[in-house]
């Protein structure tokens, strides 16, 4: 299995806060004549767990949600050993299968050994970041461009332009228009600016106007939410702050 | 290969029809076989621009109801035998026409013609649809003003999802002791936010308030003005010829305008 393979966009895991836990939720067990996708889902839980970091409290406890899955011992141990080098603790599984359940308990673990869970309770899973969007022209005028990724663009955002991105917005150019980052509800996500027009600046739910006076400082800027609203700072600052 | 070209500029009044009327006159007088199509419909101007709004029998909503051919409809110009104008009829509006019959025009036209102009009206609404559809290049007629600027952005993005090949810009009524006194929006601003070549620059000046008040194009006075020969340069440009732009604020520096401003305070 190489390192280099992206997540198949067919193996979904999700994970949810519940009141006191985390839900690890695995997608169910591929059919009988296809090869064990055991390899691609442990490479796919590393991968997710570590783009996830941060964003739970720390030592909740986990419950880990498998259904019709067959684990044997070895690969809820390496599960378990894949969560806590983030520092989570998998405390129960909850599962339909006998010998999955076995498995659990001779490892410790407890379980909850429930009737299917009919999969119209089980809700989408978060679509997966797209991969990022790359731009080479200006965006002009009245143009919009909306990305559930990143967004990379070569080029300048004109006035009355708009860029729309589910995670972060990089502009090699000046930015004179609009540029909303975390535009499904991510605090987390930057706009980073080669050079800053007069435009206006959004993260998240929170807009920001840069005056013709803010504007310009003479190096890139990076756009991102503190406390107090959102910032903007120089690019080499910024690498500190964070 | 007749070359289709449309003159727009999404804001209105910054000299579109103007262009129009001194880039096929002086297109004509290069020798070139030029049709002009006045696509402002209900707001027609080309007409009064060339001084042919007496001239006119039948408008391109009588070819199009078949009750004349085409060639009745053109008006010919007697100062310049190779310069046409198909004119749009003044007691309607834009919607009077669809773009499929503007197509039909323009190809009927392109057949005997090198250059095939139309004159579009102000807006992105049908009138300027219909104008650009049949069209493979623009030219964007902009003012050193940020509204005209903005606009032109707009109508450059939406030229370039019509796929319009070439797009170029001319920058009309500069005024260079405006730009001096940093008043006015540079020439190299302009460019650097609607990132499409530059086809050419014409100053500020009163002659042309005249010359469209009289109908007779800039290009054709015998000596021509400065913004007379900033068209002509234009229309040789469009030629291919690679003719340099007057230097609009080198003329504003020198030496007796100096000594005037010195004296008299910036015109």
């Amino acid at each position: 299995m190489t390192s280099d393979n992206p997540i198949p966009p067919t193996v979904q895991i999700q994970l949810q806060s519940a009141l006191d836990k985390l839900l690890l939720i695995l997608p169910p067990s591929p059919k009988a004549d296809l090869p064990n996708d055991w390899p691609i889902l442990e490479h796919a839980l590393k991968t997710f767990i570590k783009t996830k970091e941060g964003s739970w409290q720390p030592e909740i406890p986990v419950h880990l949600v498998v259904e019709g899955r067959l684990l044997d011992v070895r690969q809820l141990q390496a599960i378990a050993e894949i969560l806590e080098s983030v520092h989570l603790n998998l405390c129960w599984v909850q599962t339909t299968r006998r010998q999955t359940a076995i498995a659990a308990v001779t490892l410790g673990y407890s379980v909850d050994q429930s009737p299917p869970i009919p999969t119209l309770l089980i809700p989408d899973p978060p679509p997966p970041l797209a991969p990022p969007l790359y731009l080479t022209s200006p965006v002009r005028s009245g143009t919009e461009i909306r990305h559930p990724g990143n967004i990379i663009l070569v080029g300048d955002v004109n006035p009355g332009g708009n860029l729309i991105a589910n995670g972060d917005i990089l502009i090699w150019g000046t930015l004179r228009g609009t540029a909303h980052a975390g535009a499904e509800g991510n605090q987390d996500a930057i706009i980073m600016i080669l050079k800053l027009g007069a435009s206006q600046l959004r993260i998240a739910d929170l807009v920001a106007r840069v005056s013709p006076e803010a504007a310009d400082q003479g190096e890139p800027e990076v756009a991102y939410i503190t406390a107090d609203g959102i910032r903007l700072t120089s690019a080499r600052s910024f690498k500190k702050i964070k | 290969m007749t070359r289709i070209i449309v003159i727009t500029s999404g804001k209105g009044g910054v000299g579109k029809t103007t262009t129009t009327a001194n880039l096929g006159a002086s297109l004509a007088r290069l020798g070139k076989k030029v049709a002009l199509i006045d696509a402002d419909f209900g707001l027609r101007n080309l007409d009064l621009l060339l001084g042919l709004e007496q001239r006119i029998v039948y408008t391109a909503i009588d070819v199009l109801s078949g009750d004349c051919t085409i060639d009745k409809a053109l008006v010919k110009d007697k100062r310049l035998p190779n310069l046409v104008l198909l004119p749009a009829a003044q007691n309607r509006s834009k919607d009077a026409i669809n773009a499929e019959q503007m197509q039909s025009l323009v190809d009927q036209l392109a057949k005997k013609f090198d250059y095939v102009i139309i004159d579009c009206p102000a807006g992105i609404e049908s009138g300027f649809r219909n104008a650009v559809i049949p069209a493979k290049e623009a030219i964007i007629v902009t003012t050193p003003e940020m509204s005209a600027v903005r606009d032109a952005d707009r109508v450059i993005g939406l030229l370039e999802a019509e796929n319009i090949d070439r797009i170029s810009v001319i920058i009309n009524r500069l005024r260079p002791e405006m730009i001096q006194l940093n008043q006015m929006i540079s020439v190299e601003d302009i460019l650097e936010l609607l990132a499409i070549p530059l086809l050419g620059i014409v100053p500020d000046d009163q002659k042309i308030i005249i010359s469209t008040n009289k109908g007779e194009p800039l290009v054709l006075e015998e000596k021509l003005s400065i913004p007379g020969l900033a068209f002509q340069n234009i229309s040789r440009r469009l030629e291919g010829q690679d003719i340099p732009f007057l230097d609009f604020m080198a003329a504003h520096n020198s030496l007796l305008n100096r000594i005037r401003r010195r004296l008299l305070g910036p015109l």
